[in-house]
């Protein structure tokens, strides 16, 4: 202690520390308020008000560009109808159905394949790491023109491919039955348009879930494969002991990414179906229908109420998620 | 001593421009702000008052951007374009200044205009809220090649939509489509014929008109093209339609004016000489394009009057409006350009033809179409029930019963 | 731990991976295989960026380089303040890219080591801040940035984010993964102060975790669109993804200008990239803490 004292104790009876000690354990007990103190400061500067603004903007009717003092109080007709709102329903089902088409697949190819870069290879593992992260920066403009030269009609590289894939001698037996089928139509006919989305999606993301998890495995203390190795596991048992369980936390963190990413997929449905959603809405996800509704259509309000229900789909699938996997994908190591 | 003088005079007078100096703001999109900045500089010899400051965005984001500033109240530009996609959006709805009030008084300048262009831009109740710069006169490109190798004359083709089903079918033993998407016809019918005083998608009283007979005729015939195999399937703005343009895999394309100007320099310049323009199949008088000026509400009232300058030079003047046809292919709404020697021009790449006073002729007899609230609304409807109908093959009737319904459903409030 | 006990193997298998060179053959053909499939596009655009307007639109399209870059970057340079776009999209995503990482790793460090009142309540809030839909928020972002006076500026778009969800979480969820508890009392029987435990104990163990979301973060903020395009309405102030959008017409696009813009942008983040998984490799080949 720095400043010992022989006075007479204080009439308060207070314990007798020292400023020093004082401040320590001020500090040990607010420190984590602190640490995350700027999230919240920040949250309540620029987030609150947006929350509150759709909160009430969802019960009035409003189209914006009227101005702000144009709204008008509906109660909650825009909720009502969108309950029986047949393109509200229909996108609903379209984004759960791309969402976990191109969900589920890119966890199963990212996690093995990182896994694979970490353990599996020597050489190379930088350049390749660096190929499956390209899509995710690769610019939306050319991910654009790119795509709809792939999924073309009549020149498409993919319908050229099963076109020769279907009458070459080597590979008719396999592919033949498709011939009738050919040229899909793949951006045009509604069946074809959420495979389409979902592929792109899985596409340009698995090398992004690669990068989380070559992360989580640098983590992994090498001494654990080592004494995977002494005690003999071939790669694949070292596979699935060491690394999943470890890599649990990075998992989780992915796939509630994943998920809360997805149900708001906007970019690529849009890039994909010129904005429209395609036939019959196939391709039309709800943030899709939620931007149109607002900006296009300027039914700011219905545009709103369609934000807290999407909101709500997203809080229920995480909530699920969290209760299922929560407890080991929150643990820390002790 | 004189040299002070001189200073302090030219301070002066510099400080006195500085003080009656207004600065305006002009929202473009691209192409638009090409034409601008070329005569920008004969705007600033009138008005030398008034300095513009030009901010060009992306055609989208221009528009979406635009939503956003007149929701908040601020933010947008002081006089602002908008093309006829989006007018229905701005017109019927507010956020834009009626143009027909004092100071403006705009509606002495209605028989400048051609009617329709005049009509986009005014409220079914007679407010006009933008003024239309330049419109696209809807005409028929056909390849001069295919139409020789069949025998048929141009005359014959477009004397009646049964006539260019047949031609269609005639094309067919040639292995050549006659269009490239059967919905584009689809989307020219819609628009012709409507009913004086009512809008294309609703009656004047409102009434959505989804199923009516003028929509189930155009779904119908669209239905006929895409069953027979008349089109190649192929949506506009793609590599493949570029390329059937190149290769001439489709015969004819209904499209605005300006389409010619974008196969000639882009999109297949390889093909010059081989095209021809006409009127429409059955007279079909639509237009497919144009754009507008209008001032938001948010305008400061001080620049209303420069502002009014601006968009008064840009649309009112015809050597402007000819300038803007010459360097981005800009159809002038005004009828007395036509009588510009620049109309009699042969056009090199649609074989000599004298293309630009069809058009003319086209633009002064098109009718004018009331503008509505639920027009952007009611596109996608159609639009969405036509690709029932074509792709998914979805029963005429029932697609476009469900698609009034849709329609009504969302106009309800 | 579970461990298989299993007999040795032979010899022949690669020491430190435990694959035979046949798997290893295939293992890498697959490797390379799927790294065509994401390489392509890429390429592509680069490639495409060498073309006019009417070559990049013929099919089948062009698959290797052509002449036109140079005449693609001149048109760029004359329709846009192009290196000046290029600065602000740096500064801004810079900035968001040392903001964030420094208070999304102090509060990743507070969440995973700490037990505090209502942790677990303030956690599902950071979380559900995510699962708020951003579009229609546009609105009164606007109105805060005018409200605050910010229109204009670069602050308006990196402030609002500094302190992000997403990289609490990932922070959170690397410091619980690779971080040991004890470390935390070894230090503050040591003296040292709370945050010296995340300053000099917690960020060096983490930091393949924060490589991670540096990059990401920059590449985020770098291609953010929405946000600029609203706040700002300056071209001198544009960032990239704005700039480059107002060459999209109405119906013509000047596509190879626009292309050799975007493959021009795009390097920056190349380069932030192999910085940053730099870090990460490094991380893998050295192992880390132990348990």
């Amino acid at each position: 202690m720095a400043r010992t004292t022989t006075s007479p104790p204080p009439p308060v009876s207070l314990p007798r520390i020292s400023w020093s000690t004082r401040f320590d354990k001020l500090q040990r007990r607010f420190a984590p308020f602190v640490f995350i103190s700027p999230f919240f400061i920040l949250f309540a500067i620029f987030g609150l008000f947006p929350i509150v603004f759709s909160m009430y903007l969802s019960l009035q009717e409003w189209n914006p560009i009227q101005g702000l003092g144009t709204m008008r109080y509906i109660g909650l007709e825009n909720y009502t109808w969108l309950m029986g709102d047949p393109w509200f329903w229909r996108s609903i089902t379209n984004t759960l159905w791309i969402a976990f088409a191109s969900g589920i697949p890119q966890h199963l190819v990212a996690i093995p394949l990182a896994f694979a870069l970490s353990r599996g290879i020597q050489s190379f593992r930088h350049p390749l790491t660096a190929a499956y992260f390209l899509p995710y920066i690769t610019s939306a403009v050319a991910i654009a023109l790119v795509f709809q030269t792939i999924f073309g009609t009549q020149f498409g590289i993919l319908n050229q491919t099963l076109q020769y894939l279907a009458t070459a001698p080597w590979s008719a037996w396999l592919f033949g039955g498709l011939a009738d089928s050919l040229p899909v139509n793949w951006l045009g006919r509604a069946p074809n348009i959420k495979p389409a989305i979902s592929l792109l999606v899985w596409w340009q993301f698995f090398g992004f879930n690669v990068v989380l998890y070559a992360a989580g495995l640098a983590t992994i203390p090498k001494d654990y494969y080592e004494a995977a190795q002494i005690d003999g596991a071939s790669g694949r048992q070292s596979f699935f002991h060491i690394p999943l369980p470890l890599l649990r936390p990075m998992i989780f963190f992915a796939v509630t990414f994943t998920i809360i990413g997805n149900l708001q997929l906007f970019d690529q449905p849009f890039i994909l179906t010129d904005g429209t959603g395609g036939t019959s809405q196939a391709g039309m996800t709800v943030a899709m229908y939620l931007y149109r509704t607002g900006f296009e259509w300027l039914e700011m309000g219905t545009a709103a109420a369609i934000s807290w229900l999407l909101f709500l789909l997203i809080g229920t699938l995480t909530v699920i998620h969290f209760y299922f996997f929560g407890r080991s994908g929150l643990e820390t190591r002790d | 001593m004189k040299k002070i003088l001189a200073l302090a005079l030219a301070a002066s007078l510099l400080a006195g421009a500085a003080l009656a100096q207004t600065t305006l703001t002009l929202g473009l999109f691209e192409p638009l702000n090409e034409h601008v900045e070329l005569v920008l500089p004969q705007f600033n010899a009138l008005h030398p008052d008034v300095t513009v400051e030009i901010r060009t965005l992306g055609f989208g984001d221009h528009h979406d951007l635009l939503v956003t500033n007149l929701a908040t109240g601020s933010g947008a530009a002081d006089v602002v374009a908008i093309e006829i996609g989006y007018i229905a959006r701005f017109v019927a709805e507010g956020g834009l200044r009626d143009l027909s009030e004092a100071p403006f008084e705009a509606d002495r300048f209605a028989d400048d205009f051609v009617d329709y262009a005049w009509a986009q831009g005014r409220t079914a109740d007679g407010r006009q809220i933008a003024m239309p710069t330049d419109i696209a006169p809807g005409t028929l490109y056909y390849r001069r090649d295919h139409l020789e190798a069949s025998g048929w004359t141009i005359d014959q083709v477009i004397e009646s939509m049964d006539s260019f089903l047949d031609y269609g079918r005639e094309l067919l033993g040639h292995g050549v489509f006659l269009v490239a998407d059967a919905g584009s016809i689809a989307e020219g019918l819609i628009r012709s014929n409507v009913p004086a005083g009512d809008g294309i998608y609703f009656a004047a009283d409102g009434t959505p008109q989804l199923n009516s007979e003028r929509f189930l005729e155009a779904a119908r015939i669209a239905q006929i093209v895409r069953e027979e195999g008349m089109d190649a399937q192929i949506g506009a703005w793609s590599n493949e339609w570029y390329e059937a343009f190149r290769q001439g895999t489709t015969a004819v394309e209904i499209s605005g004016a300006w389409l010619g100007g974008h196969l000639q320099t882009w999109m297949a310049p390889e093909t010059s000489g081989l095209w021809g323009a006409s009127n429409t199949p059955g007279e079909m008088l639509v237009s497919w394009g144009g754009s507008f000026y209008g001032i938001p509400t948010q305008t400061d009232e001080a620049k209303l009057d420069a502002a009014w300058d601006l968009v008064l030079f840009l649309t009112t003047n015809p050597e402007i409006q000819l300038k803007a046809f010459r360097t981005i292919n800009a159809f002038p709404a005004m009828p007395v350009t036509y009588d510009d020697p620049m109309f009699e021009e042969e056009l090199e790449f649609l074989a000599g033809q004298q293309a630009r006073m069809l058009w003319a002729d086209i633009a002064n007899r098109i009718p004018g179409v009331a503008t509505f609230p639920g027009d952007m609304i009611a596109e996608e409807i159609f639009g969405s029930a036509m690709g029932e109908i074509l792709n998914e093959g979805r029963d005429v009737q029932a697609a476009l019963d469900e698609a009034q319904m849709l329609i009504q459903r969302r106009i309800r409030r | 731990m579970r461990m298989t006990a299993s007999t040795p193997r032979t010899a022949r298998r690669n020491e430190r991976t435990g694959r035979s060179p046949v798997g290893q053959f295939f293992l890498y053909l697959g490797l390379i295989a799927l790294a065509l499939l994401t390489l392509f596009p890429f390429y592509w655009m680069f490639v495409l960026s060498s073309h006019s307007q009417s070559t990049i639109f013929s099919a089948p399209p062009p698959l290797w380089f052509g002449e036109f870059l140079e005449r693609n970057y001149n048109a760029l340079l004359a329709r846009l303040p192009f290196l000046r776009n290029i600065w602000n999209s740096f500064y801004i995503a810079l900035m968001a890219t040392i903001t964030t990482m420094f208070f999304a790793s102090l509060a990743g460090f507070a969440f995973a080591m700490y037990d505090f009142r209502f942790k677990r309540f303030l956690f599902a809030f950071v979380i559900g801040s995510l699962m708020i839909p951003p579009l229609l928020g546009i609105i009164p972002y606007y109105l805060i940035i005018q409200f605050l006076g910010w229109l204009d500026t670069p602050r308006a778009i990196w402030v609002p984010g500094m302190a992000g969800a997403f990289g609490i979480f990932l922070m959170r969820q690397y410091v619980a993964s690779s971080m040991p508890r004890e470390l935390m009392d070894a230090g503050r029987i040591d003296g040292a102060s709370e945050f010296r435990l995340y300053w000099n104990i917690a960020l060096p163990i983490i930091r393949p975790g924060l490589a991670t979301l540096g990059m990401l973060t920059f590449i985020g903020q770098w291609n953010n669109f929405l946000g600029p395009l609203v706040v700002l309405n300056s071209r001198e102030n544009y960032t990239i993804p704005v700039a480059l959008r107002t060459l999209q017409g109405q119906i013509q696009t000047d596509w190879g200008a626009v292309l050799t813009g975007t493959s021009l942008a795009v390097l920056p983040l190349l380069i932030i990239f192999v910085f940053a998984s730099k870090q990460v490799i490094e991380g893998l080949v050295a192992g880390s803490v132990k348990g």
